[in-house]
């Protein structure tokens, strides 16, 4: 029943399932982290980036609670569930495939 | 899983929280770019720009997050009705039952709310009808005092500031003449500006115009719709035609359209100038010739009513100074009420007990479908533990358990929205006995937001009852063999001791008010009902010249109706004839005096006490058979030559003459200036509802009457009299037009016709919810024998007779039963405490009083209605318990 996603929205889910796989994280955490890992090649816009969150809380992929930032201000941070990790490790193996097959067409050309 | 769903539920219930903490995210990250800008080195006003900049606008972002919100919800919404019209097509009948008890229930309240909508709640069909007002003026309270106005106090009132357009109305009888039969109109004479006040134009011709209201105007009519419709066949080239009514030519102007008629339903209108006795110089000079009903407009400026008050008290209080012989010295006030209010005055307090007795009937209909909902979950434990197992949260459980409710309850609705269209014609006709606007009553907008309002409302409540009811425990649930837990077996026998309480309560109000309505058929009114036809004849206005002086016409008129009554008489078959102005038991109301005593002036200030005034001939008592006390009754040589006599009925002898023999007295008033007391009637019930009050009587020959009612003692079957009378009325008077032909009986049932429709409505929704209830133990005693078939195997075979087992299950129903008996004892009493004030409400313009002669706390009506319930509730218990009683035992350990 998940809404058909685009090839940038499931990137973006992606990266933010990713992100979350080791530590719960809130908003900001989460998009420093993607600019930082990618080298400052993925800037995530926060446009998209709090949709998204939020769909994916819905969807029940990942959950969140709110906790006291580093500067001790209120955050909400977020974790993945058990349904996110497993999705992380679907849209993994997706992802690989996918990129994988691109590459190929593209080394075949 | 847990979390996000209870994201979703928020977001439908707890939106506002969800958005602050929308807001705190989001101001969270902003800050935090704002400080890495400070720490990249901008100044803080510039790193706050750059950092709004680069994060977008706020706004765009929130609402992206809420459509996510939104969209979800609707996605699972979806799902689960899919869901849900799967399981429930797999048990159609469970379906169907709860189905069609939920229709009845919304069925009786669209049914009652329509009424409501459309009589109490909906703005009148005029233009900017809520700006209209009737006017009352009177001693204490003016809306029940009503003195009415005379021409000159019009007048007064126009002066009143906020107002425009005050207008009159008076209802009148005329005979239309010039077509084949002469036509009895009732008609409503009426201010030029009539029309325009209230905003309605002719929907041929024109309504009236000032010129038609000067004095000497050639006399015009408006035709009303309906009359124009029964009367003419919609024929538009009426307009224009004159037709004789009263002394003169009447014009036909115009016709109206199919609007709502206010005070009342009229055949024609008159301008008051054409009505013989509102354009009375006399009349319009008087002071006190009070006839008229005052509508007016408030202007459009002013916005409350209290202004438009305030207003007519100070024109109240002026005349009340200026002219202190014509209005009581204490307590003279005037009163404005919104025409929407006036018109159902006496009717609201019917409709919203009737409102709430359909109510009740829903709460039973809600606790019964809660109880089978309940019954259905402990049968679907399986499913809803493997659905358990499988990950759905609780929360998800019971949206699903909800989402089923609502379709069976909008299901229901939808039948119940067809059963009260199909009552809707019964219900009009019911209405149209209380108030003008029964016509308005239909299914509109409105009464379809309400259906569908009380109809999810309904279902959220029968839904989460079970819902929550019930803990949604995985291990054990699944475990083979457990049945329904303790606490679901509370909850249901909770249920049916709300219904049975209930149900009591309904059934009690049915039957205090059916006590009542048989107290009231049963009633003596004093006089004999068989055999006696009665019918109108109404003379016309210019029968004898205008010219004649007064007392030369009332002989004139005397003599006539003396005649008629003899050609009556000789009809083959008569025995008796009595005329009068009315009867009893008859909608048409007697004439009003005040009884002043010879010698006995009144005290400076005070008004004379008004008594009912009414007219018969000579055989009018012994016709009814009301039975003469003492004196005599008026005679043949009662006639307008001789002394003025007066009968006065027990009451008032008592009232007037205590200790004292009337017979002989004088009374002030009639045309010499005395009338002496010659004799005592019995009282009789003039209506069947209310005690007799003080009245007199005066001999037909020595008041002029044009419009006379008669009651026929004969032998002859009543269609052969009817045809008798009217062959008689002909000859007598080719211009006397006779109607309403009825007999006594009929006249006394029809007199009861509202009560009865009352109490019916009443029953009916007593018994609805006396099936339902039954229904209800039913089916939770079937339900936990079902469960208990091992125990009662187990029984038998360790030698429990048969008797036993049937005992038990039926002690288990009837242990519910009675405490639900003894709560619904207390609610009842309660209840019809509160309601006291409203169904003993004892003014006449209240309408009908609903308990008559009998007590709120009737002992033999609550052990009555206690025994129906219980010998229901022993039937509804006993078919489960026998087949629990019939149990194998060997079957039912194997099953085991």
């Amino acid at each position: 029943m998940a809404p058909k996603s685009d090839l940038l929205q499931g990137t973006l889910d992606l990266l933010i399932l990713r992100t979350l796989s080791n530590e719960a994280m809130h908003g900001w955490g989460i998009s420093l982290r993607i600019q930082e890992l990618s080298k400052d090649v993925l800037q995530v816009n926060q446009g998209s980036l709090y949709p998204a969150l939020h769909r994916l809380e819905q969807q029940g992929l990942i959950s969140a609670e709110w906790g006291s930032s580093e500067n001790n201000r209120q955050a909400k941070f977020y974790q993945l569930t058990r349904d996110g990790r497993k999705q992380l490790a679907e849209e993994t193996k997706n992802w690989e495939r996918l990129s994988t097959a691109v590459a190929r067409v593209l080394a075949g050309l | 899983m847990f979390r996000n769903l209870s994201v979703r539920l928020t977001s439908l219930f707890r939106r506002e929280r969800l958005e602050r903490e929308l807001d705190t995210e989001l101001r969270y990250h902003i800050d935090m770019l704002v400080q890495q800008n400070i720490a990249k080195g901008m100044a803080p006003d510039a790193a706050r720009r750059e950092a709004h900049r680069v994060f977008g606008t706020v706004d765009g972002i929130k609402d992206d997050v809420r459509d996510r919100w939104l969209s979800r919800f609707f996605e699972v919404a979806a799902q689960d009705i899919r869901y849900g019209l799967r399981s429930l097509r797999r048990n159609p009948g469970f379906a169907l039952v709860v189905i069609v008890t939920m229709a009845l229930g919304i069925g009786a309240n669209t049914a009652i709310f329509s009424v409501v909508n459309g009589v109490l709640l909906r703005p009148l069909p005029y233009k900017d009808g809520d700006k209209l007002v009737v006017l009352h003026h009177g001693q204490g309270d003016p809306v029940v005092n009503d003195l009415f106005f005379s021409p000159k106090e019009m007048d007064d009132y126009r002066q009143a500031r906020s107002l425009s357009g005050v207008v009159e109305f008076h209802n009148m009888f005329f005979n239309l003449l010039g077509r084949e039969e002469p036509e009895r109109l009732s008609t409503g004479v009426v201010s030029a500006n009539y029309f325009d006040v209230l905003g309605v134009q002719a929907l041929h011709g024109r309504t009236f115009v000032a010129a038609d209201d000067a004095a000497g105007a050639p006399a015009v009519l408006v035709l009303s719709y309906k009359y124009w419709r029964r009367s003419f066949d919609a024929d538009p080239s009426v307009v224009g035609r004159v037709f004789r009514m009263n002394d003169k030519p009447h014009t036909v102007v115009g016709v109206m359209p199919p609007v709502p008629q206010y005070p009342l339903e009229v055949d024609v209108y008159m301008p008051s100038s054409a009505c013989p006795f509102r354009s009375a110089p006399t009349l319009i000079a008087n002071r006190r010739g009070r006839m008229l009903t005052a509508f007016a407009r408030v202007r459009p400026e002013v916005a409350s009513l209290s202004k438009a008050q305030a207003d007519i008290d100070l024109v109240a209080a002026q005349i009340q100074a200026s002219y202190k012989d014509f209005y009581p010295a204490t307590g003279f006030k005037a009163a404005a009420v919104p025409l929407k209010d006036d018109l159902t005055r006496g009717f609201t307090s019917t409709l919203w007990i009737l409102l709430g007795t359909a109510g009740f009937v829903l709460l039973i209909v809600c606790a019964s479908i809660a109880n089978l909902l309940l019954a259905r979950m402990v049968r679907r434990e399986r499913e809803i533990s493997v659905r358990a197992a499988l990950g759905a949260t609780r929360a998800r459980l019971m949206r699903q358990l909800l989402t089923e409710s609502l379709i069976l309850a909008v299901a229901g609705g939808v039948l119940g929205l067809a059963i009260s269209a199909l009552s809707l014609q019964l219900l009009v006709a019911f209405a149209e006995r209380f108030t003008a606007r029964a016509h308005e009553i239909s299914i509109d907008m409105t009464v379809l937001m309400f259906t569908l309002g009380v109809s999810v409302l309904t279902g959220l409540v029968f839904g989460s009852i079970p819902a929550f009811a019930r803990r949604v425990d995985v291990a054990p649930a699944l475990r083979e063999g457990t049945r329904g837990t303790q606490s679901s077996q509370r909850v249901r026998s909770a249920l049916i001791v709300a219904q049975v309480s209930a149900s009591f309560m309904l059934l009690i109000a049915a039957g205090l008010t059916l006590k009542s309505l048989m107290t009231v058929q049963g009633v003596n009114p004093g006089f004999k009902t068989e055999n006696l036809l009665t019918f109108r004849a109404d003379m016309s206005f210019d029968k004898f010249p205008l010219t004649l002086s007064g007392p030369e016409r009332v002989a004139k008129m005397g003599g006539y109706w003396t005649e008629f009554e003899q050609r009556l008489r000789a009809i083959p078959g008569v025995i008796d004839v009595g005329g009068g102005g009315t009867f009893p038991l008859n909608e048409l109301g007697p004439f009003a005096t005040g009884l002043v005593r010879e010698g006995r002036p009144l005290p400076p200030g005070t008004q004379a006490p008004r008594v009912s005034l009414r007219v018969a001939t000579p055989d009018y008592f012994k016709t009814l058979g009301q039975p003469l006390v003492a004196g005599r009754a008026f005679t043949p040589s009662d006639s307008f030559e001789a002394p003025t006599v007066v009968i006065v009925n027990q009451t008032a002898a008592k009232q007037f003459w205590p200790n004292e023999d009337p017979i002989g007295t004088r009374l002030t008033g009639g045309p010499t200036g005395f009338r002496t007391v010659v004799g005592v009637v019995a009282d009789v019930r003039q209506q069947l509802d209310r005690e007799p009050a003080a009245e007199l009587y005066v001999a037909m020959q020595q008041f002029n009457l044009l419009g006379t009612t008669w009651v026929v003692h004969s032998r002859l079957p009543a269609d052969e009299a009817t045809r008798a009378f009217k062959n008689v009325a002909r000859a007598h008077d080719q211009d006397l037009p006779v109607s309403s032909f009825r007999t006594l009986a009929e006249v006394r049932s029809d007199g009861l016709a509202p009560r009865r429709v009352i109490v019916t409505l009443i029953g009916l929704f007593g018994l609805l919810a006396l099936v339902i209830t039954a229904a209800g133990i039913a089916g939770v005693i079937a339900f936990s024998v079902n469960q208990r078939t091992q125990e009662f195997g187990v029984r038998m075979a360790l030698g429990a007779p048969r008797s036993g087992v049937l005992a038990l299950v039926i002690r288990e129903g009837l242990v519910l039963v009675t405490i639900g008996l003894a709560i619904g004892t207390g609610g009842a009493l309660v209840l019809t405490k509160l309601l006291g004030a409203v169904i003993f409400d004892p003014t006449p313009a209240a309408g009908i009083v609903l308990l008559v002669g009998t007590q709120a706390i009737d002992t033999i009506t609550y052990v009555g209605v206690a025994f129906v319930l219980i010998v229901v509730a022993l039937f509804a218990c006993f078919m489960p318990a026998r087949r629990a009683a019939s149990v194998d035992p060997m079957v039912a350990l194997r099953a085991q």
